[in-house]
This record gives C-alpha cells, sequence and structure tokens, in this order.
C-alpha cells in the first residue's frame, strides 16, 4: 500500500513538473540582495541579484520596515542607483536605525522574496580615514623605536559611541614596494621596532568600524631613521664671567651627540691677532666649560670663542662669541657681614652693619672697584628695601624699629660695567628693645593723675552736677509778672492774657486820646523811611521794623491796642531812636532789672532794638513764631504820670555778666520799648531788652535788641519796677526802683507820680525812659537825656550805633500817650516780621 | 682702535709691574691720544646733527673732562718738564694717529674711547692705591 501511495505520488508530482516545464512559466526565483553600501553617509544603496525569472516578465520591489516598527516602506528610487538597485535619499536614510529590507520578485504566476537582511546604516558607512599622523623615533638603549601616533577621523553626523575604530598600520622602506601592515586594535598609537637604521619609511593608517569597511589609507607620512650615526649637533656658548677682573670661565650647552660619544673643544682667537688657541682649562670650572688662568686672560681686547663637538660622524662648531672680559666682571657676594649695636649716649642706639670684599677681588691695589648695595625688610615682610651704599663697608641703620626683626643682605658689583653678584646669606637684625624705666615711670604717673583727676571730675559732676552746672552757665531768669502765667502766654490767646494780665481796655479806650497832646508827630512815610532803613539795615533783625508801629501804638497805642504789627502802629512810627539799650540784663533771676516797660507797640521797640542787636544775632529779631513764646510778662508797667524822661539807668541792671548765666530759655532782653506817647513820654525807655538767652556775652547789646526774639521773657523776669522819684526838672526823668538791689538808679523826678509804677512807655538813647503820664498833665518834651551810667553798659559797640538810630528818632518820634499800659503780647505777633 | 699700537699693559700684574713714571706718562699718552680726536668729533656731530643736543653738550662735557684729567694728572704727578720732551716726539706720532681717528667710523670711535677710558681709569687706580694706600684701597 505504502509503495503505491508513494509512487502515486511521485507520478503526480512528475506529471505537475513536466507540466510546467513545458508550459515554461513559474513564479520567480528568490532574489537576493547583493549589499547595501553608502558612498557619502547621506544616502545609501542596496543592490540584489534576481534569481531566475520563471519565463514572465518579472517585477521587483523592495520593502524594508525601520527597527522593529511594524510598518513597511517601499524603495524610495530604484532608478538612480541603476537596475536592481534601490536608493535610499537622504530623507530616507537614517543614521543609527536598522532596515529590515527584502526584495520581492513577482510575476503572473507567483512571487517569490528574499531572504530579510538587515542593515544598519552606519555600519555601511565607509569611515573616514584617521587623521594627523605624526612619527617619531626614540632610540633607547641603543635601539631605535619608531613611534606613530593618529587621531581618529572627525565624525560629521555621525556618533559613534557604540561603535568603536579599529586601526591597521602599514609601513614599507621608501625603496621597496611591498607594505608591511600591522593591525593595531583600537589604540591611536604604535611603536614599531625592527626598523632598519639609516632607512626612509613611509606610514600609512586607516580605520574601521566594527561592523563596517575599512576606510581608505591615510596619507603617507615619512621619516627616516636615525642611523645612530650622525655628526653632533651644533653647541652654544651659555656665558663668560669673571668673578676677579684677573681670571674668566666659558660655559657652553652641547647639543645631541648623534648617537656617538662627542668631544667638544673650545677654540679662541684674540682681538688682533689671527692664531686659534685652544682652552687651557677644560677642568677646574666643571664640565662643559673652559676656564681662562690669569695668564690666558687680557683686558682690553676682544676674544673670539667658539665650541667644536666632534664625534665620529663628523664634527659641529659653535656660533661665535664675542667678549671683552673687562665687561663681564661678576664678583662674588661680599663676605663676614657683622652687625654692631651702638649705644650712643643721649641718643638712640643704632645698628652699624660691616662687611668685606669678597675674597677673590683685589680691591687693595685699586684694580677692581667694588660698588655695594644692600636690602632690608622686616621679617614678616614682602618687599625688600634696596639702599645704595657706595664703595664704603659699612653703614649704619638709624631707623629700624626696636624689637621687630629684620632680614638684610648685601652684594655689589665693580664700578663699571659688569654684573651685580649674588646676595650675601641672609643675616639677621634685632633691635633689642629697650625699655627705659624712666619713660615708663613717667607715663605710669602721667597716667594715674590723669585717671584720678577724671575720678575726681566725675564724682563732683555726680553729686553736684547741678550745681556746677548753675555755677558754669547760670540760668537766664525768665520774667516775674505777676500775674502772669507764662504757659497761658505761650498757649493763650491774646484775650485771655490779657484778662490773666487783668488788662482792661483793649484795645486801649479813648483815654488815650489825652495822651496824644503833643506828640511828636512822627510822618509816617519818615518812619517808614526810617523803618525800612533800619530794615535795610538789619534785616535779620528787623522784624521789629514794625516797632515803629509800637512807636504809635504806645502813644495810643494802647488805645489802639496795638499790635506791634498793627497797622496803627506803622503810623506813627516814632522810632524813639534811643533806645536804651541795655538796662535790663540783669534780669535773669532776680531780674531786678528788669524794666518791663510794655511797649506799645512792640514794633518801636523793635525798631529800637534793630540798632541795638547786639553780637549775637541769635536771636535774631522776634521771630514770628516765637511770639507765641514769649513770656508775656515782660511787661512791667509802670504806670507813669508824667513820664518825662525818664531815664533809666538800666545800667544798674547790671547787665552785664548775669545774663549771660541764664541759659534757660532765651531769654530775650526785653525790651520793651513802649511807643512812645506823645504826650508824655519824651523818651522812651527801652524796655527789657529781651535777653535772649544766646549765650551772647554782650550784655547790654543784647538788650537792645529790639528784635530778640522773644523779647517777651518769663514772666517772672519781668518786674515791675517802681518808680521811684520822678524828677520834673527841665530834664524830667524817673527813678526807678529796683526791686531788687541791681544797679544804680538814676533818679529822675517824674512829676505827678504819685504811684508807684509808672509805665514806660519807651526807652530811649538806652538810658531814657519815656514813661507814660498818668496824668496828662506833664508833657514832657521828649528829650533825651543820654544817661551817662547806661552808656556805659549798654553797649558795647553795637549799642551804640543803635543809638545813632534811635538819636534821630525820637523827634520824630511821636509820642503817645499810651493809654493802655498793658502791652498786648499779641500785637508783638505782627510786629515781628 | 688708534690707540691700539700703543703698548698698554693689558692684565693687573703687568700694569703693577710698571714703574710709576712710566704708567703715568702712559695714562698721560693715552689721554694726549684723544684729545684731538674728541675735539674733531665734537666738530663732526655738530655738523651731522643727528645726535640730540643731550648727546652733543655731554660729548663736549667729556672732551672737557679728558682734556682737565690730563692737565690734573700732569700736575698731581709734579710732570711739566719730562713730559715736554716726551710729547714733541709723540706729536708727530699723535698726529698720525689723529688722522687715523678721523678714519674710524663713530660706533667704533666710540667703542674705542669707552675702552680707552676704562684703560686709564684702571691705570689711575693702581696708581692711587700705590700712592695713597690707605684712601679706600
Amino acid at each position: 500500500m505504502k509503495q503505491r501511495f508513494i509512487s502515486s505520488v511521485q507520478i503526480i508530482s512528475l506529471l505537475s513538473l513536466t507540466t510546467v516545464c513545458l508550459s515554461g512559466q513559474s513564479f520567480p526565483g528568490k532574489p537576493k540582495i547583493i549589499r547595501c553600501r553608502s558612498l557619502e553617509k547621506e544616502t545609501f544603496s542596496c543592490w540584489w541579484k534576481p534569481g531566475s525569472d520563471g519565463g514572465l516578465p518579472t517585477n521587483y520591489s523592495l520593502f524594508y520596515s525601520k527597527d522593529s516598527e511594524e510598518k513597511i516602506y517601499e524603495c524610495p528610487d530604484y532608478r538612480t542607483s541603476g537596475p536592481n538597485s534601490c536608493y535610499f535619499d537622504k530623507k530616507h536614510t537614517n543614521h543609527r536605525t536598522t532596515y529590515n529590507i527584502t526584495v520581492m520578485a513577482t510575476n503572473e504566476i507567483g512571487s517569490n522574496s528574499s531572504d530579510p537582511q538587515y542593515v544598519d546604516v552606519t555600519c555601511i558607512v565607509q569611515p573616514d580615514s584617521p587623521v594627523d599622523l605624526s612619527l617619531e623615533t626614540k632610540t633607547a638603549a641603543g635601539i631605535t623605536y619608531l613611534c606613530a601616533k593618529w587621531f581618529p577621523p572627525p565624525l560629521a553626523n555621525v556618533s559613534s559611541n557604540w561603535h568603536a575604530y579599529h586601526y591597521e598600520l602599514r609601513l614599507k622602506p621608501e625603496e621597496e614596494e611591498e607594505w608591511e601592515t600591522i593591525p593595531v586594535g583600537v589604540q591611536t598609537q604604535y611603536e614599531v621596532m625592527r626598523l632598519n637604521a639609516g632607512l626612509k619609511y613611509g606610514v600609512q593608517v586607516r580605520c574601521m568600524l566594527d561592523c563596517g569597511e575599512w576606510s581608505e589609507w591615510s596619507p603617507e607620512r615619512q621619516i627616516q631613521i636615525p642611523s645612530g650615526q650622525s655628526p653632533p649637533e651644533k653647541p652654544a656658548i651659555i656665558k663668560c664671567r669673571s668673578p676677579e677682573k684677573e681670571t674668566f670661565t666659558c660655559w657652553w650647552k652641547p647639543g645631541s651627540d648623534g648617537g656617538h660619544p662627542t668631544n667638544y673643544t673650545l677654540l679662541y682667537s684674540k682681538e688682533g691677532e689671527e692664531q686659534i688657541y685652544e682652552c687651557p682649562d677644560y677642568r677646574t670650572a666643571g664640565p662643559n666649560s673652559c676656564y681662562f688662568d690669569k695668564k690666558h686672560t687680557s683686558f682690553w681686547t676682544i676674544y673670539n670663542i667658539t665650541v667644536k663637538a666632534t664625534n665620529k660622524m663628523g664634527s659641529n662648531i659653535s656660533d661665535p662669541h664675542y667678549v671683552d672680559v673687562t665687561y663681564i666682571v661678576q664678583p662674588d657676594p661680599p663676605v663676614n657681614v657683622t652687625l654692631e649695636l651702638k649705644k650712643p649716649i643721649n641718643r638712640k642706639p643704632y645698628l652699624v652693619l660691616t662687611w668685606f670684599p669678597p675674597p677673590l677681588a683685589d680691591v687693595r691695589s685699586g684694580w677692581l672697584t667694588l660698588e655695594y648695595e644692600l636690602r632690608l625688610k622686616p621679617e614678616e615682610g614682602e618687599e625688600w628695601e634696596t639702599i645704595f651704599v657706595g664703595q664704603q663697608t659699612q653703614y649704619k641703620m638709624f631707623s629700624l624699629n626696636p624689637g621687630k626683626k629684620y632680614i638684610v643682605q648685601i652684594h655689589c658689583k665693580p664700578d663699571h660695567h659688569g654684573s651685580w653678584s649674588e646676595w650675601s646669606s641672609e643675616k639677621y637684625i634685632q633691635i633689642p628693645s629697650d625699655f627705659r624705666v624712666k619713660d615708663m615711670i613717667v607715663w605710669i604717673i602721667v597716667g594715674v593723675l590723669s585717671s584720678f583727676i577724671c575720678l575726681i571730675m566725675s564724682w563732683t559732676m555726680v553729686l553736684k552736677g547741678y550745681r556746677m552746672i548753675a555755677f558754669i552757665l547760670p540760668p537766664v531768669p525768665g520774667p516775674k509778672i505777676k500775674g502772669i502765667d507764662t504757659h497761658l502766654l505761650e498757649t493763650g490767646k491774646s484775650e485771655e492774657l490779657l484778662s490773666a494780665l487783668d488788662c482792661h481796655g483793649f484795645p486801649p479806650t479813648s483815654d488815650c486820646e489825652e495822651l496824644l497832646i503833643e506828640y511828636l508827630e512822627v510822618e509816617d512815610s519818615e518812619d517808614q523811611q526810617l523803618m525800612q532803613s533800619h530794615n535795610n539795615g538789619h534785616p535779620s533783625k528787623n522784624t521789629q521794623m514794625t516797632s515803629k508801629e509800637t512807636d504809635s501804638d504806645s502813644g495810643r497805642g494802647s488805645c489802639d491796642s496795638p499790635s506791634l504789627l498793627s497797622e496803627k502802629c506803622r503810623e506813627s512810627r516814632t522810632l524813639p531812636s534811643k533806645l536804651p539799650a541795655q538796662d535790663v540784663r540783669d534780669v535773669h533771676e532776680n531780674n531786678a532789672g528788669k524794666r518791663g516797660w510794655e511797649t506799645q507797640c512792640m514794633a518801636s521797640s523793635e525798631e529800637k532794638a534793630l540798632p541795638f542787636n547786639t553780637a549775637g544775632t541769635k536771636s535774631s529779631t522776634w521771630p514770628a513764631a516765637q511770639l507765641p513764646n514769649i513770656h508775656p510778662s515782660i511787661f512791667a508797667y509802670h504806670s507813669t504820670v508824667d513820664a518825662h524822661k525818664i531815664t533809666l539807668s538800666t545800667t544798674n541792671v547790671s547787665v552785664a555778666p548775669v545774663l549771660e548765666g541764664n541759659e534757660e530759655k532765651h531769654q530775650s532782653q526785653y525790651f520793651t520799648t513802649e511807643t512812645l506817647c506823645e504826650e508824655n513820654l519824651e523818651k522812651q525807655r527801652e524796655m527789657e531788652n529781651m535777653h535772649s538767652k544766646n549765650d551772647q556775652s554782650t550784655i547790654q547789646v543784647k538788650q537792645n535788641r529790639l528784635n530778640e526774639k522773644s523779647s517777651f521773657l518769663n514772666a517772672k523776669l519781668m518786674d515791675y519796677v517802681e518808680v521811684h522819684k520822678v524828677r520834673q526838672d527841665e530834664e524830667p526823668a524817673v527813678l526807678l526802683k529796683h526791686k531788687e538791689n541791681s544797679g544804680k538808679i538814676e533818679k529822675y523826678t517824674v512829676p505827678g507820680t504819685s504811684k508807684e509804677y509808672t509805665k514806660v512807655s519807651t526807652v530811649v538813647d538806652h538810658n531814657i525812659l519815656v514813661l507814660m503820664p498818668e496824668s496828662r498833665a506833664q508833657h514832657t518834651p521828649v528829650s533825651q537825656e543820654p544817661a551817662k551810667e547806661t552808656s556805659q553798659n549798654l553797649q558795647q559797640g553795637q549799642v551804640e550805633k543803635n543809638m545813632s538810630y534811635c538819636l534821630t528818632a525820637p523827634n520824630e518820634c511821636k509820642r503817645e500817650a499810651s493809654g493802655s499800659e498793658y502791652m498786648d503780647p499779641s500785637s508783638f505777633m505782627p510786629a515781628f516780621k | 682702535c688708534h690707540t691700539s699700537r700703543m703698548a698698554t699693559p693689558k692684565g693687573k700684574e703687568l700694569a703693577q709691574n710698571l714703574p710709576r713714571e712710566e704708567l703715568t706718562h702712559l695714562i698721560l699718552r693715552l689721554l694726549q691720544a684723544w684729545n684731538e680726536p674728541l675735539s674733531h668729533f665734537n666738530q663732526h656731530m655738530e655738523h651731522h646733527q643727528e645726535l640730540s643736543d643731550d648727546s652733543l653738550s655731554k660729548a663736549k662735557q667729556i672732551s672737557n673732562m679728558v682734556h682737565e684729567l690730563k692737565t690734573g694728572v700732569e700736575k698731581s704727578m709734579g710732570i711739566i718738564s719730562n713730559s715736554l720732551n716726551g710729547m714733541a716726539s709723540s706729536e708727530a706720532a699723535g698726529l698720525s694717529i689723529s688722522n687715523e681717528a678721523n678714519l674710524m667710523s663713530d660706533s667704533d670711535f666710540i667703542h674705542c674711547f669707552r675702552r680707552d677710558s676704562n684703560k686709564v681709569q684702571s691705570y689711575l687706580r693702581i696708581l692711587k692705591c700705590r700712592i695713597m694706600p690707605e684712601n679706600s684701597c
């Protein structure tokens, strides 16, 4: 059965085959991919070999897939690379990918596909050849090696991190034809032995990626293998030196010896002679040197020196070296450097450094003269200080710091052309820091004493600090006006103030008018001019210019309730020119001196004050700001009945010194200048000057300052001055009694003064108080009497000037009876501008 | 150098072995030999105007110095009459020497002068230390 089956099958297959063969048509044979190549790395091509075509026209198509993707692409280009090829252009060429390529042959009957071919583009690229091939011969132990080095080809787009290059080297002697190839591996250098000396070799190298093809051979490099028998290289003369100007030595540097022991000879000739000599001594100065002793050394002649290197193969001569021994002297460093500390009496100790010239140098005969130089630095320092010493062999050092350690070195050179020697060995210096006991004791005593004094001072300060301060800087007294609350003045309004002051009739009533009689009429214009002049003169101080107004005020100022600044005041600008200056100074403390006069118009007072500005500008004018601060009370008014002229000797007030002391608040001098009340007041008396606190010593002057700012001093400072007497002479005057003793007061009679207090309208001339007369009976013409006494106190310099102003003023001053006895502080405000 | 022909000791011992007068004469001869060439050189320089004014003045200064030095040496060594005799004979030689000097190039001139001044200085120093040894010798 089996046999029958098998045979039947065979018959059937035979029949089919026959049929096929007879028909001559079948499916195509399997194609085969021959190879794939990349020519430029950007593209590649694959060629296949078709199988049999089965008698029918066969179509070949190439399919590929990348890496492990499933997508299958078809060949993009069947033509470019020729028949049976597929060309992958740039777009289709991906490096780092593996292409799985198959070729399918198709005909009418069927198709057949080739075996798949895996193509890694990188691998099919032919790499570039290695670059920078360098060759070198080395001779060691009589054997010469050829050392070849190169670099892998530079990579363009392909990174061959995972591909290593393998190299191969080949060489051949120049004359021969056949190359000897040596596999190298992955290294980039190789040493070749077994070379024939004396021949010239050519070397090439190529590389390959582990999966790819070999690159082309690199360009050939040639190298001559040293035969080991060449003449030596040219030696070179380094330098020639003479240490003592009697002998000299020359050194040279040999070149390569060419493989054989080389002999060196030094030949020289002298200037003017033609004979050539050989070095007399090769040994004394060491290898590769020549020593010329005294006999062979001539000065002032130029030597022509050359060195010749000789070996079996030949010789070589160095370049000639010309030398004149005179100019190549370099001595040895100085020796025996010693230090000596000298301590002269009454002077600082100093150090003497001594040394000796080098032993070989013959300085004694004068043949060689040396100059020395030393350098110095503190041990920790970095920079050397170089000192040129000259030909002496000692040096005195004065400027070293005791206790510090220094390093010193010396070197020398011939005095004419030559070079400096080496530095001598380091020498350490240290000046003992000598500490004079005497000095220390003195310092200790001084220290103890001063600390003692300090202690005492601090103690006293602590215990009696206040008193001390008071002693040194006496407080400036404030005004003492009863019934006036300084704070109120500071903060309160005018009404309040006035009420406190118990003013009635503010603005003043028409009483004043009575006082208007016999007032001096002061023209506005004049006044103003005057004012202005004042102003000009003392711009800063003249806020009080407005004081003129006060004049008017004072007269009727009270009537008008003048504010200094008030216009009314302005109208009557009587300038009581005499503004007594000083006086009040002593306001402070007991203020005896204060005469507070109300100044009707502060302005007037100010005006007066103007001239009085004393030294300190300080307070300058009444600053408007200050006005509020003004302590009211300044005005002590005296009710003057008939004020003629009241001269107040302010001097008694004493002024001066006292004031200074008072610091406190500014005691501005308040001078209250009253406005002249024309009626009676002839003179104006200046009210207290404002004491200005500014530490001015000029006493009076300050007072006069109308400008002073806080004219209104503390209430406490203000005080009433009792009118002692009123003299009714041709020079009526009012004597005011000081409440507290203070100075003398001139006595003036004031007619009709029954009351004790008189209101002083103005102060004139510093000495003259113009009081406001209570009874209008008396109107004394204003006259001015300079108070003698006051004069002195008054001023000092400035006041006098001020006086001048005032002097003229009175004539012009209007006297106004000041009806109001009170000064309206608020009036001051405007006055100060 | 035009003074090359002069027989000058070329070493320390040689110089020290010379007696004092001879050494002095030698010095003087050297100085003499340079007197005229120097002045000639100065004129030459002035004409050429190659050097700066400083150099010219320096050159003049140097030639003056040489002259003064010669005079000084003569005086200090008390040589008066002797030199006259010596000079007479050497003047003739001096002339020819000077002529030679004129032919030198500027750089050679300076080079020779530098050398000879060094010679003179060395000889003078030797003389000094021989005569007055206590003076920094």
